[in-house]
């Protein structure tokens, strides 16, 4: 068995279950514990404080906005969010990736343009996000040393896979999978959980301040 | 007699025989005879005249190596349709020879020189102080600034390496490391530059627009010059960017802006571009990034172990005043009467109020 072998097969299947396996645990448990009931008198409605915080989030925030503040930080948000998931869901390659070894997905790839915009976009957020966690003073301080790996493992994946793009090396090809596999196996395990998580930790933290009468 | 005979047998066998092929000669020929009975017609009738032309042969490969038109058919699109040589593309081929090339050759023994220069003027001269820190701090540079600068830096460091394995590859890393692993840096390498070429020229525009004030040349700008800068000694007076940091920024903004359009160029090659001036922009994109990867040798080496405290600045945000006194005195003087004149508008309100 060559290593590409071993890549494509059974390190593969075990990185993949790593990652559903643990994923899972770490969304039943946010779920299923619980915590203790408030025993304050409410003020306002939780789940309409859950609802704006969720939605609200998706807003530039004011504070963030005019004067020199990071307003760029929305836009590199977007930027890499949407490239990224552009490229992982549509790109050719990942959807006959994903058709070969999981499901047969019902859409088509995307042209060759589309996907290399979409990297180009992705890697611009990226790069602009990760930048300002190091000369932000205080996102230097609130991130922790996780932030960095799991931005700079993303960084790597994408790199790789851009760098795999001419598809005449299985080499590059190997290298890529076996960092996503890789990334898959830190993925439960670190703030990349953030992309399930989000919609439960804003609706928690906006349900908190809507019981209260005030804002997230 | 009888050999009067045989001879008159043999004679008449010959007759037979050259009457049977004359007669079978049509046949054998088959155009050959139109060709023939059309030459004799155009002998009748007068065509057009001068078919074979004037001139020489030499005189139409000459042209022909000008770049003059032909029946040649190049692939439907073309922008070269009707060339049948391209005489400049030797010219191109010699100066991009990997082996031969005097951009290969110059630039790396130009990057050689600039690193063995640093190395050479840090042992000499040390890191550039400015005393003591004074503890109070003031603000160089916005977030977006330190923002832009250090994702075009991260990316043309990428650019840089990716780009000089292309350029350097084949008569530098190939000996070291063999064809095939040379091939998978090569394809990795390109790959990867040409992703991130746009997204370079994407943050060279937001370098332009962030630091573009404090960049024009000022009358400072002489005595800086004057005082060496102050590298040997002395003080230099500058503004908000000394005369050194400008001349960086132009640098980086024409080489920046030359390397990304030629790129483009490069990107796109049937859409924007004839081959001259893809031959044209591939040796203006490698002097480019040589000039543009030397100046940022320098512009490192000063942001970092060469001046004490400039990091900080770029990190943070905030640099001492008695650094900013140290390098850039008139641009502190400024800051100051803006923030004391900030304070008197402030302590006046509240009078007023």
């Amino acid at each position: 068995m060559t290593l590409l072998e071993l890549l494509e097969g059974p390190l593969w299947i075990a990185s993949a279950s790593i990652f559903v396996v643990f994923a899972a645990f770490r969304l039943i448990v946010i779920l299923f514990t619980g915590r203790r009931e408030a025993e304050a008198r409410p003020v306002g409605s939780p789940f309409l404080g859950a609802l704006r915080t969720i939605l609200g989030h998706f807003l530039p925030w004011r504070r963030l906005l005019g004067n020199g503040k990071a307003w760029f930080v929305t836009i590199a948000g977007y930027s890499f969010h949407i490239g990224l998931f552009v490229l992982l869901l549509f790109a050719a390659p990942h959807v006959e990736f994903i058709r070969e070894k999981i499901v047969n997905l019902p859409w088509d790839p995307i042209p060759r343009w589309g996907f290399i915009l979409s990297a180009q976009f992705a890697f611009a957020g990226l790069i602009t996000l990760w930048v300002r966690r190091f000369v932000d003073p205080v996102v230097r301080l609130i991130s922790r040393p996780d932030d960095h790996v799991a931005a700079g493992l993303t960084f790597i994946v994408m790199l790789t896979g851009c760098m795999a793009l001419g598809e005449q090396s299985a080499f590059l090809r190997g290298l890529h999978l076996g960092l996503v596999e890789l990334w898959l196996i830190y993925f439960p395990f670190s703030s990349l959980m953030h992309t399930f998580t989000w919609p439960f930790s804003r609706g928690f933290t906006g349900a908190m301040a809507g019981r209260r009468g005030t804002r997230a | 007699m009888a050999i009067n005979k045989r001879h008159s047998a043999v004679r008449l066998l010959w007759s037979l025989f050259l009457l049977a092929f004359l007669m079978a000669m049509p046949a054998l020929t088959g155009n050959d005879s139109l060709l023939a009975q059309e030459s004799s017609a155009a002998r009748a009738e007068p065509g057009p005249p001068n078919t074979l032309g004037k001139r020489s042969d030499a005189e139409i490969w000459h042209d022909l190596r000008l770049g003059a038109g032909g029946i040649a058919n190049p692939p439907t699109g073309s922008r070269e349709a009707g060339a049948v040589i391209n005489a400049e593309g030797w010219e191109w081929a010699k100066l991009r020879n990997p082996e031969k090339s005097p951009i290969v050759h110059y630039g790396a023994w130009g990057l050689l020189a600039i690193l063995g220069l640093l190395v050479l003027f840090y042992l000499i001269r040390g890191p550039v102080g400015h005393g003591e820190d004074s503890g109070r701090r003031i603000l160089r540079f916005r977030l977006s600034q330190r923002v832009v600068h250090w994702s075009i830096a991260f990316v043309f460091i990428l650019m840089g390496l990716t780009g000089l394995s292309i350029l350097f590859g084949r008569p530098f890393i190939l000996p070291l490391i063999g064809k095939e692993a040379h091939s998978i840096l090569l394809t990795a390498a390109m790959q990867a530059h040409n992703l991130f070429g746009p997204i370079f020229a994407l943050f060279l525009l937001g370098l332009f627009v962030h630091f573009l004030r404090g960049n024009f040349p000022s009358l400072v700008d002489i005595k800086w010059l004057l005082k060496g800068g102050g590298f040997f000694g002395g003080h230099a007076p500058a503004g908000r960017y000394n005369l050194g940091e400008k001349a960086w920024f132009w640098t980086a903004v024409i080489a920046g802006g030359a390397l990304s359009v030629t790129g483009f160029l490069m990107l796109f090659p049937d859409y924007l571009a004839t081959r001259n001036t893809i031959h044209l922009s591939e040796l203006i994109h490698a002097i480019a990034a040589l000039v543009m990867i030397g100046f940022s040798l320098g512009h490192i080496y000063l942001g970092t172990i060469g001046t004490r405290g400039t990091l900080k600045g770029m990190v943070d945000g905030y640099v001492d005043e008695n650094w900013a006194r140290a390098h850039h005195d008139r641009w502190l003087e400024e800051e100051l009467e803006k923030a004391e004149s900030g304070d008197q508008a402030r302590e006046t309100a509240e009078e007023g109020a």
